[in-house]
């Protein structure tokens, strides 16, 4: 399964990755997309909604379940990967890069330090 | 409990498929691809399923036949030895036991083929052996799937719909039938448990796409057939299902009956709908159906539909509701607009 060392990764799936300004970028794992097998409909947050780390920031559905998709961090939606609305599979092909799900103006950018990272992450989906 | 496996257990693992808990047994989820690869597959080639998970009941002298009319609702006297035909298991109380698919396969050898977990409720009324064991039954589905197997087997490729043959497929002693749960046509096959790896091979050479339960329920859910457990089962009757055609009023006594009939006096409280909603979001099992704010009926199953690229699903609503009316689903909390529409949701093309 595959797990990049650049970003940082909760105990649920997500991945979490900034950038210079403080904006997170989120999506959820490789692992996860493999559980949960083909998605078929991402509902997406809003841009300007606010997060709580750990509160819920949208759903992902496959053909076979329904699963909830949790803010890495806390902070302000700014944008949103509209594309997965008509190319939901795109969390399948490529969960890491086009397959993204939004991005977080966070609160506080370096609480993503107390997530886990790619090695952490890795052991937990080792298990 | 120790799942029950497939004699073709090793054939899925070696393929990279995920297998998951199914009526007791460890079944295929989906292969590699993935259920909408395999899904597409059955509706646009053909695919094969290992629905070896379904029981098979043999039954077989001079009584049998009497067994089988008066446990089933469907009247046998309707078709004749080498057919096939879909029947119910009731309970007393007009409830759905078991949906069944009887082969006739000669004058006194009935294959009684129940779901996977319900083969003890077949066995308790229907004399018969439990042969479940000793076979595969592998189902070869698609436009393409009598094409593709002819290359396996010609004869087997050629029974008719609803027939039911003894078939040699390479040098094993199958009987095949012209039966299905995809919408598409096809054929079952089932084959001594010694044989099936072999066969199962010949018929992936063939370019048939291994397909998995995932596939195999988004494609049944497309063809609007029920699935025990969700639209057939305990408190639903046939009736509210919208099977009355599974029922043989003309052929005397059968489990079940009396319940049945004083139901169809009285009219059904809730009938079996399609319907169909805007979006991709699929409705699921257990979802609410709204009218207003009033909840009026509840969806048995329901998906994505690869074929249409839109959420489908059955559901119980009152028999007032018709086709064309608009209904809500209560998706979590969130309504979703969604019209009643006729099944089969995707029908294959006339030929």
């Amino acid at each position: 399964m595959n797990v990049p060392d650049d970003r940082r990764y909760t105990n649920d799936h997500e991945w979490a990755r900034a950038d210079d300004a403080g904006r997170v970028r989120v999506g959820i794992t490789d692992y996860a997309q493999d559980a949960l097998g083909d998605v078929v409909f991402v509902q997406l947050p809003e841009v300007g909604a606010t997060v709580a780390a750990g509160g819920s920031l949208g759903e992902v559905e496959s053909t076979k379940s329904v699963s909830d998709i949790y803010a890495p961090i806390s902070g302000v939606v700014a944008e949103i990967n509209a594309e997965l609305v008509d190319a939901p599979q795109r969390l399948n092909d490529d969960p890491y890069g086009d397959g993204w799900i939004c991005v977080i103006e966070a609160a506080d950018a370096a609480a993503l330090d107390g997530l886990l990272d790619a090695a952490a992450y890795s052991a937990l989906i080792a298990d | 409990m120790t799942l029950r496996r497939s004699p073709l257990d090793g054939a899925h693992r070696a393929l990279g498929a995920k297998l998951v808990p199914f009526g007791g047994w460890d079944m295929p989820l989906a292969y590699p691809a993935g259920t909408l690869a395999e899904h597409r597959a059955c509706r646009t080639g053909a695919v094969v399923f290992d629905v070896s998970h379904l029981g098979t009941v043999r039954a077989t002298g001079g009584d049998a036949l009497d067994a089988l009319q008066a446990a089933f609702t469907n009247d046998l006297h309707k078709i004749g030895p080498g057919q096939a035909q879909y029947t119910h298991l009731l309970d007393d109380d007009g409830s759905v036991l078991d949906d069944i698919i009887v082969w006739w396969v000669d004058e006194s050898d009935f294959h009684v083929m129940p779901n996977a977990s319900n083969t003890d409720r077949v066995t308790a009324v229907v004399p018969g052996d439990d042969v479940t064991a000793s076979r595969a039954i592998l189902a070869v589905q698609g436009p393409d799937a009598r094409a593709r197997l002819a290359a396996v087997s010609a004869d087997a490729a050629a029974v008719p719909r609803f027939a039911v043959r003894r078939v040699d497929v390479l040098g094993a002693d199958c009987v095949v039938a012209g039966t299905g749960y995809t919408g598409e046509d096809g054929v079952e096959i089932a084959v001594p448990a010694a044989a099936a790896v072999d066969v199962w091979q010949a018929v992936l050479d063939a370019a048939v796409v291994p397909a998995g339960l995932g596939a195999r329920d988004t494609l049944r859910l497309e063809a609007g057939l029920p699935l025990h457990g969700h639209e057939l089962g305990p408190g639903i009757t046939p009736l509210q299902a919208g099977l009355s055609w599974v029922v043989a009023w003309g052929k005397g006594e059968f489990r079940g009956r009396a319940a049945l009939e004083a139901e169809r006096e009285r009219g059904v409280s809730r009938r079996l709908r399609g319907l169909e909603v805007d979006g991709r979001q699929p409705p699921r099992a257990g979802y609410p159906v709204l009218s207003g704010d009033e909840v009026i009926g509840e969806v048995t199953s329901g998906n994505f539909s690869p074929t249409l690229e839109r959420g489908i699903a059955l559901a119980f609503v009152p028999p007032t509701v018709d086709i064309g009316d608009t209904v809500a689903v209560d998706a979590r909390g969130k309504p979703m607009p969604a019209r009643i529409v006729k099944t089969p949701f995707v029908s294959r093309p006339a030929t």
